[in-house]
C-alpha cells in the first residue's frame, strides 16, 4: 500500500473512533493495536523519526507495546521537520507562540490532515464545553483562524465557530489587544437574545480583559448558562499561583460561575487536548484535567525516562492517536502527577532551586515554549 | 560515617544571636537531614543590624592579619586530617548534586585560593598599597584610604559550591561585616568556613553570619537589604535583577548574573601530538563542577584545516568525555536539568536523523553528551556536561560568532592558536569576553581574577580622600 493511502486508511479508522466521542469504548489492547498501527506508519513515512527510532533501537518488529515507541521531544519540533508528508504537502502548518522580542526558533508541527484535528477536538470541545450540543454564542479572545492561520488553538476555535457559533464575535488581535468595546456590545446583544456565552481565551488575555475592565470600571454580564474556556494558565509557576484569583475575578466580573471556568491544556505539538472536567463532574474536577480515550499520558523519572509509580509527579509523555500525520510519542517540558482518574499539571520541569550561574543558551536568547 | 555527619544545620551565628522562635526545618536529602531556620524579616533584619553593629573588632585588625586569619581557616579544607575537610567531604554530594570525587575535587580547587598566601597576593593585586585599609596611604595627587563596607549583604542564588565562600572571604579580607545567604546546593562550605573563623577569633566572628533561606523569598531578601551598605547578588539574569531592585539606592550593588562560556580549539592544538591532551582537557573544563559553572564551557568552537577535522575532534572529545567520567563521574542533575537534557539530545538525535550533518555521541544514563552541529546557530544548550562543537574555518571568526551573546559573555578557554592567541583575545575581549583562559584552568579563576570585569574587592570598597588643609 502506498503511504497516502495507507494514511487515508488511517485516518478513516481513528475518525471513526474519535466520532464516538470521549466515551469511546477503547480498552488497553485496542488502542495498543493502533498505536502500534500509528508508529508503522510514521516509521514508514517519516524518515526522520525512522532514522531517529533505528537509533534508539525500536522499530515495529521490536515494539510490542505503545509505551516502547520513542518519544520526540517538544523542543524537537523547532529544529526538524516531523511529518510523515512533505512540508509544503502539509494541509497546514501551526506554530507555536514566542516571546515578543520574537527573535527565538519557533516550533512547527506540520499536519497533513486538519480533519484529523477537528476530529479529534470537536467531541472533547462538547464534552467539556458544550454538553447540551447546542448553538451558542462564541466570543473569542483568541484571533480567528484567518487572523492567526498558524495558531493550532486559533483552528481549533474556529471548529467551535462552525460547529455551535451562533455567533462568533472575535476580538481578540493577534498583537493581544482586546476589543473591549465590540465585546460588550456581543455580550449584550447575546443576553438580548438569552444566548449562552462560551468566552474563550489565554490567561493572559483574560488578565489583559479584566485589568481593562478594571480600568474602565465596568462589568461584563454574561447570560445564565454561560462558560467560560482558559488556556495557557500552566506555563509557569508565577501563573498557577494566580489562578484562583484569576477564576475568582472572572467570576466576579462575568458571573459565570467558578463551576463553570474550564482550564484547556493544550500544545501546538499535540492534536488532543486536556481538559478539567468541571462542567460534567463538578468544581471538585478543578485542578484535575483528562484526555480523551485516544490520548494516553504517562509521568516519567525525567533522568531514566522509566515511569513513575501513579500519583507521582514525573515528566508528561504524551501518546497521541490524533498525530497519526507526524508524531504521536510527545515527550513535553510539563510536570504532574498521573492517575487513573486523569492527570494533575504542576508546571513546567524546573529544580527546586535554580542550580547554576552558567546559562543554557535558549535562556540567553529569551526563548520560551507558549501555549499551542 | 559517623551519625554526626548525617545531619548538617545550615547556619552559623554570632553567639549573641537568639535562634527564630519557630523550630528549624528539615530538608532531605536521602539519610541526610539538612536543618534550616524558620526566619522571617524582622528577625532576618536584626541579624543584619546586629553585624553592622559589630565591626570595630574587625575594622581594628590590620588587613593582612584579617587574611592571615581568614587563610588558616580556609586551609583547614585541605588538610587531609582536619575534620572540618572530612565534614565538608561528607556533606557535599548530596547537598550539591555532585559525585565524591567531583566534590573533592571542587573542595580542592576551591579551597586553595582561601589560604594565606592567595589572600595576600589577592590584596596586593587588588590595592597598589593594602595599607590603604587599614589607613589613609599617599595616592596619586592626596592621602587615601578604602574602606569596607558596613554590611555586605551577599544572596547567592546559585549552587556551585565554593561561591557564598568566596563571597564570605571576600567581605572580610575589606574589613566588612557580611550577611551571606547561601544557594541551595551552596550551605555546607560557607557555613563550616564561618565556624573555623568564628572559633579562631570570636570578635571576628561577631561580624559574620551565614543563613540558608530557599531562594527567591523576597521579602527575607529585602529584609537584608534594607540594613546593607553593599550587597553582592549571584545568580540567574532573573534573581540578579529583583535583588538589585530591592537594593536600597544608598547602597552599592555588584551583581553576578547569568554568564555564557565558552572554548576555541585551534588547528595547533588538532596535531597528532597534542589533539589527545586537547580533548582531554576540554573534558575537564565541561565536565568539572558538572557544568553549573559560569566558566563552564557551554559550545567549543573547533577549526578546521588541522590534522583532525572539527567532526573528528569531537569524536575524541566524546572518548574523553567517557574517561572524565570514570574518574571525575557525573552527579546528580535536578528535574529541570534532566529534561532539558532529554529535550536538547533528542532533538540533536533527530537532526542527526534528518541528515544535517549533526552527530551525536553520549553515555546513555551517564549525563555526558558531545553534539557536533555544522549549523550556522548555536544551537539549544544545558548543563550536565553537554557540549556542542562547533566547527569554524578560521578561530579569528568566533568573536562575530559569539557577538550576540555579549551581555553574558565570561571565560574564552583557548587552546591551539598560537601566535594568534593575543590578537583573538583583543577581539574576544571587545565583544565582551571578561576572561581568557586555557581549558586546563578554566575551571578555577585565581582569586585576584576580574570577576565578570571588575576587581572582586575594589568592587565591595568605597574610597575616602584626606586633602590638605
Amino acid at each position: 500500500m502506498e503511504p497516502g493511502s495507507a494514511f487515508a486508511d488511517l485516518t478513516s479508522t481513528l475518525e471513526a473512533l474519535f466520532a464516538t466521542g470521549v466515551g469511546a469504548n477503547l480498552d488497553e489492547g485496542s488502542f495498543n493495536e493502533l498505536a502500534l498501527r500509528v508508529f508503522a506508519f510514521q516509521f514508514g513515512a517519516n524518515a526522520v523519526y525512522r532514522g531517529f527510532c533505528k537509533r534508539r533501537g525500536s522499530t515495529p518488529d521490536t515494539v510490542t507495546g505503545w509505551e516502547d515507541v520513542p518519544a520526540v521531544p517538544t523542543t524537537a519540533f523547532k529544529y526538524v521537520d516531523l511529518a510523515c508528508v512533505e512540508p509544503s504537502a502539509a494541509e497546514a502548518t501551526y506554530v507555536t507562540s514566542g516571546t515578543t522580542s520574537g527573535s527565538e526558533r519557533r516550533g512547527r508541527h506540520h499536519v497533513p490532515s486538519v480533519a484529523l484535528y477537528r476530529a479529534s477536538a470537536l467531541p472533547n470541545l462538547r464534552a467539556h464545553l458544550v454538553p447540551e450540543d447546542r448553538a451558542l454564542t462564541l466570543l473569542s479572545l483568541i484571533p480567528s483562524p484567518a487572523e492567526a492561520p498558524h495558531s493550532s488553538l486559533s483552528a481549533m476555535m474556529g471548529f467551535v465557530a462552525e460547529e455551535w457559533g451562533e455567533p462568533s464575535v472575535w476580538l481578540g488581535g493577534t498583537g493581544g489587544s482586546i476589543d473591549l468595546e465590540a465585546l460588550g456590545r456581543a455580550a449584550r446583544d447575546a443576553a438580548r437574545r438569552e444566548s449562552p456565552v462560551l468566552l474563550a481565551g489565554t490567561a493572559f488575555a483574560f488578565v489583559r480583559l479584566l485589568d481593562e475592565l478594571a480600568r474602565a470600571g465596568g462589568s461584563l454580564a454574561l447570560p445564565e448558562g454561560s462558560r467560560i474556556m482558559e488556556t495557557g494558565g500552566f506555563k509557569g509557576r508565577s501563573r498557577t499561583v494566580g489562578r484562583e484569583e484569576l477564576y475568582g475575578a472572572l467570576e466576579a466580573r462575568t458571573g459565570v460561575p467558578r463551576g463553570r471556568i474550564v482550564n484547556e491544556y493544550g500544545m501546538t505539538e499535540l492534536l488532543s487536548q486536556l481538559y478539567e472536567p468541571v462542567l460534567r463532574e463538578g468544581p471538585g474536577a478543578s485542578g484535575r484535567h483528562v484526555p480523551p480515550p485516544w490520548l494516553k499520558i504517562r509521568a516519567l523519572d525525567p533522568a531514566t525516562l522509566a515511569p513513575v509509580p501513579a500519583g507521582t509527579p514525573g515528566l508528561l509523555a504524551f501518546f497521541d492517536l490524533a498525530n497519526a500525520g507526524s508524531v504521536s510519542h510527545i515527550l513535553t517540558q510539563d510536570v504532574g502527577a498521573v492517575s487513573p482518574d486523569g492527570v494533575r499539571i504542576r508546571g513546567r520541569a524546573e529544580g527546586a532551586e535554580p542550580r547554576g550561574c552558567s546559562l543554557a543558551l535558549e535562556d540567553v536568547l529569551g526563548a520560551k515554549e507558549g501555549p499551542g | 560515617m559517623s551519625a554526626a555527619a548525617r545531619e548538617f544545620a545550615a547556619w552559623s551565628l554570632p553567639a549573641a544571636v537568639a535562634l527564630p522562635e519557630r523550630p528549624a526545618l528539615t530538608d532531605r536529602y536521602g539519610d541526610l537531614a539538612v536543618q534550616r531556620l524558620a526566619v522571617d524579616p524582622s528577625w532576618v533584619r536584626g541579624v543584619a543590624a546586629g553585624l553592622r553593629a559589630s565591626r570595630e573588632a574587625l575594622r581594628r585588625k590590620p588587613a593582612r592579619e584579617l587574611a592571615a586569619l581568614v587563610g588558616a581557616a580556609g586551609a583547614r579544607f585541605l588538610d587531609p586530617e582536619d575534620p572540618m575537610r572530612a565534614r565538608a567531604l561528607a556533606l557535599l554530594p548530596e547537598t550539591a548534586g555532585l559525585s565524591a570525587e567531583m566534590s573533592a575535587a571542587v573542595l580542592d580547587g576551591m579551597a586553595r585560593d582561601w589560604t594565606a598566601e592567595r589572600l595576600e597576593r589577592l590584596l596586593s593585586a587588588e590595592f597598589t598599597n593594602p595599607a590603604a585599609l587599614d589607613g589613609f596611604v599617599p595616592g596619586a595627587f592626596e592621602l587615601a584610604r578604602a574602606l569596607g563596607p558596613q554590611l555586605c549583604v551577599q544572596i547567592v542564588s546559585g549552587s556551585v559550591p565554593g561561591v557564598g565562600a568566596t563571597a564570605l572571604v571576600r567581605s572580610l579580607l575589606v574589613k566588612g561585616p557580611t550577611l551571606v545567604k547561601p544557594g541551595r546546593g551552596d550551605v555546607v562550605l560557607p557555613v563550616l568556613l564561618a565556624g573555623a573563623v568564628r572559633s579562631a577569633d570570636p570578635a571576628v566572628g561577631d561580624a559574620l553570619a551565614v543563613v540558608y533561606w530557599p531562594g527567591g523569598d523576597a521579602r527575607l531578601d529585602a529584609a537584608a537589604l534594607l540594613e546593607a551598605d553593599v550587597v553582592t547578588a549571584y545568580g540567574g539574569d532573573e534573581a540578579v535583577g529583583l535583588l538589585r531592585a530591592s537594593t536600597p539606592v544608598t547602597a552599592r550593588f555588584a551583581g553576578y548574573h547569568h554568564r555564557f562560556s565558552f572554548g576555541v580549539v585551534g588547528r595547533e592544538a588538532l596535531d597528532t601530538a597534542h589533539r589527545h591532551r586537547t580533548a582531554s582537557e576540554v573534558a575537564g573544563a565541561v565536565a568539572f563542577f558538572d557544568q553549573r559553572g559560569c566558566v563552564s564551557p557551554q559550545v567549543v568552537f573547533v577549526e578546521e584545516g588541522g590534522e583532525a577535522s572539527p567532526v573528528e575532534f569531537a569524536r575524541e572529545l566524546a572518548g574523553a568525555m567517557e574517561v572524565v567520567e570514570r574518574h571525575l563521574p557525573g552527579g546528580v542533575l535536578d528535574a529541570g536539568e534532566a529534561t532539558r537534557l532529554q529535550h536538547v539530545r533528542g532533538t540533536a538525535e533527530l537532526q542527526a536523523a534528518a541528515g544535517a550533518g549533526v552527530e551525536v555521541h553520549h553515555g546513555g544514563t551517564r549525563a555526558w553528551t558531545v553534539i557536533f552541529d555544522p549549523g550556522p546557530e548555536l544551537g539549544p544548550s544545558c548543563v550536565g556536561r553537554l557540549i556542542r562543537v562547533r566547527a569554524v574555518a578560521d578561530v579569528r571568526e568566533v568573536p562575530a560568532v559569539v557577538s550576540p551573546l555579549w551581555r553574558h559573555l565570561q571565560t574564552a578557554a583557548l587552546a591551539g592558536c598560537g601566535t594568534r592567541r593575543e590578537r583573538l583575545a583583543s577581539a574576544l575581549a571587545d565583544v565582551g569576553v571578561s576572561r581568557i583562559a586555557g581549558f586546563a584552568t578554566a575551571p578555577f579563576p585565581a582569586p585576584w581574577w576580574h570577576h565578570d570585569g571588575q576587581g572582586p574587592l575594589r568592587a565591595l570598597v568605597r574610597w575616602a580622600d584626606l586633602e590638605g588643609e
